[in-house]
């Protein structure tokens, strides 16, 4: 999840094609709106001239919204790429960049599984708009009625689309302890969403599930089909976490139990993410799909770079705990040697340690 | 048409930029509305100095990381004297909901003045520390704090009901006689924030609202705080065992529980949680 987002206007060229992609003339260039570059991914950021170049653009279509009707700008500005991982399983993949409104709070990987009868869509994404996108994907390539919309967690870039949903009437499936944290939460969360995207939160909301599960457990639904397991996990991530697999297909829905590439974030417990890791790493499954990156590298092995990053954590924090080192000088000391390995460390990295800290000083 | 569609581009560039460079900057500390209140409710028209750092000064990092935990850190710099002492610590947070993040009162036996602890931040706001000497004189120093949502944020490490009220201490010194020692003493307890909503709308906000410390009988430190102190509040300060003794903690909610624990302190033996 993405909770701090100050403008990084460097990172958000995954809603703009240029034609002239190399070229610093932006008089020359044109400019299309709605259609997505393959996504950059974390590695392509040393392309300076480029992204110099395209920050130059998406600092022009930020001031589109001055010139037209916000609708207008909605319907052409969400560009929603999605991939089939699997048979029946299509993914988008959300942006790394600071949610904005230029891009709606694409963030999370989000996606859906068609079956005969029903879709299921795991996470409805950032905003409202980003939830509208993901049904016109849906509406691409099926007309098959969406019967439920799981929320992997409490964090605003999963769940701000699911109103995009209703008036299909679907069973919106949450851990059992998310209707507490979004009303812990929510008041926090729609404020700081509507500073940060402006007029392109609208029709963003909190929604509540209708069905809820007890961590521990699992359901299956049926699709037509195909029979898809809902599992609630103890305290990891967030206290209010789901996966889901398509059965049929082996196919593993993380939502942010796995990040690839962006810096992992601990809202909960360390020892029960590792935990939860540990468990996860057993599932015999043929395809996954993280919350945040790409799905390229081998399971399990894709987890070893998160579970490094925990376990340093881990030890480090122990060791500055024992030491009597303060929560104030921890969070600078602890864990930098991964500092190369994560996209947004710097944003996210500390508040793991602190969260880690206040956990772990009570062992 | 290019070229004036360019020079216009650029000029909005120019402007756009400029609008959001820094979005929130430091704003001038005197001109804070809220302050202006809080003061006035507080401090009536009584002299503030202000932004001494002589006499007390405020510690944190320049970024903060999480709202809900906000590690902070307030030293008076003057020698705690009998003649001549920090009496009370006020620490403000001027745009949290109770402003008033914690009361704190020291003695000449306090060694030093400090107080470490941890804060929430439901909006970006300046944190003050004024200290309030024996003698009724005012010093302020403050820090600009970049950190929201951290008191509705909900608390994320459920406290189990049989350890609710458990305190630790930590100690990194050899106890010495009439030496200043720094003590960190840990509560187990959720602080639950009024903004952090229940479902619940009858469900009274269970947060620390007293916390005192005594040797011997004697008072070392109190405070009165609230739920801008981050769950399981931890308060690192200083007191001075002038003999072989016990250090007595006793911790108050809003639910009127009372929570207690002492230490003995002994140059032979150490410390030892009783």
């Amino acid at each position: 999840m993405l909770l701090d987002w100050k403008m990084k206007i460097t990172q958000m060229p995954v809603y703009l094609q240029v034609n002239n992609t190399r070229s610093e003339d932006s008089a020359s260039a044109e400019l299309q709106i709605g259609t997505a570059l393959p996504f950059p991914g974390g590695r392509s950021c040393d392309d300076y001239l480029f992204y110099k170049f395209a920050s130059m653009l998406a600092l022009v279509l930020a001031l589109f919204p001055f010139v037209l009707p916000v609708k207008q700008v909605l319907a052409q500005s969400v560009a929603f790429a999605i991939e089939e991982i699997a048979p029946g399983n299509y993914v988008h993949y959300g942006s790394y960049a600071d949610r904005s409104p230029q891009n709606f709070g694409d963030n999370a990987n989000v996606g859906f599984i068609v079956g005969d009868t029903c879709v299921l869509v795991f996470d409805s994404g950032g905003s409202f708009a980003v939830g509208q996108a993901l049904r016109n994907a849906i509406r691409s390539v099926t007309d098959k009625p969406v019967c439920y919309v799981v929320i992997s967690h409490v964090h605003p870039d999963h769940f701000f689309g699911t109103a995009a949903f209703l008036a299909e009437e679907p069973e919106i499936i949450g851990h059992e302890n998310l209707p507490l944290q979004l009303a812990a939460r929510g008041r926090h969360y729609e404020m700081t969403l509507a500073r940060d995207l402006g007029d392109a939160s609208e029709g963003s909301r909190i929604v509540l599930p209708t069905k809820t599960l007890a961590a521990g457990t699992t359901m299956t639904v049926a699709l037509g089909g195909r029979d898809v397991e809902i599992r609630a996990w103890a305290p990891a991530h967030t206290d209010n976490d789901l996966s889901v697999i398509d059965l049929s297909t082996s196919t593993l829905w993380l939502g942010d139990l796995l990040f690839v590439d962006h810096t992992p974030i601990l809202d909960s417990n360390i020892t029960g993410f590792l935990a939860v890791m540990k468990e996860l790493r057993e599932l015999h499954i043929r395809h996954y799909i993280p919350g945040h990156g790409r799905s390229d590298l081998p399971w399990p092995q894709v987890m070893d770079p998160q579970q490094r990053y925990f376990e340093l954590i881990l030890t480090e924090t122990r060791q500055a705990i024992r030491d009597n080192v303060r929560l104030m000088d921890a969070v600078n000391q602890i864990g930098y040697s991964q500092a190369q390995n994560w996209v947004n460390f710097e944003t996210y990295h500390r508040r793991n340690v602190t969260t880690a800290y206040t956990e772990l000083e009570w062992e | 048409m290019k070229l004036r569609t360019t020079l216009f581009s650029a000029l909005f560039l120019g402007l756009y930029v400029t609008a959001h460079a820094n979005p929130n900057p430091e704003p001038d500390h005197t001109k804070i509305p809220e302050w202006a209140v809080i003061k006035d409710l507080m401090f009536g028209d009584r002299v503030i100095n202000p932004d001494d750092r002589e006499v007390i000064r405020v510690y944190l990092n320049t970024r903060a990381d999480d709202a809900a935990t906000v590690p902070v850190m307030i030293n008076g710099l003057i020698d705690q004297s009998p003649t001549d002492y920090i009496k009370t610590m006020y620490v403000i947070v001027d745009r949290n909901p109770i402003p008033t993040a914690g009361i704190f009162r020291f003695t000449p036996d306090s060694g030093r003045v400090k107080m470490e602890t941890r804060l929430r931040f439901e909006q970006y706001s300046f944190v003050r520390a004024v200290a309030e000497l024996n003698d009724g004189r005012l010093y302020m120093s403050q820090r600009w704090v970049k950190a929201a949502g951290g008191c509705s944020a909900p608390m994320g490490k459920n406290v189990a009901a049989d350890s609710m009220g458990k305190m630790r201490f930590r100690v990194d010194d050899q106890v010495e006689y009439d030496k200043p020692m720094l003590i960190e003493l840990q509560v187990r307890h959720p602080n639950e924030s009024a903004l952090a909503s229940d479902l619940d709308p009858d469900h009274v906000p269970q947060f620390v609202r007293n916390v005192n410390v005594d040797y011997n009988g004697d008072p070392v430190m109190s405070g009165e705080v609230n739920y801008s102190l981050s769950d399981n509040p931890v308060f690192r300060f200083y007191f001075v065992p002038r003999a072989e003794g016990d250090l007595n903690v006793k911790v108050e909610d809003t639910h009127d529980s009372v929570y207690t624990q002492s230490m003995r302190v002994s140059e032979e033996d150490g410390v030892a949680a009783q």
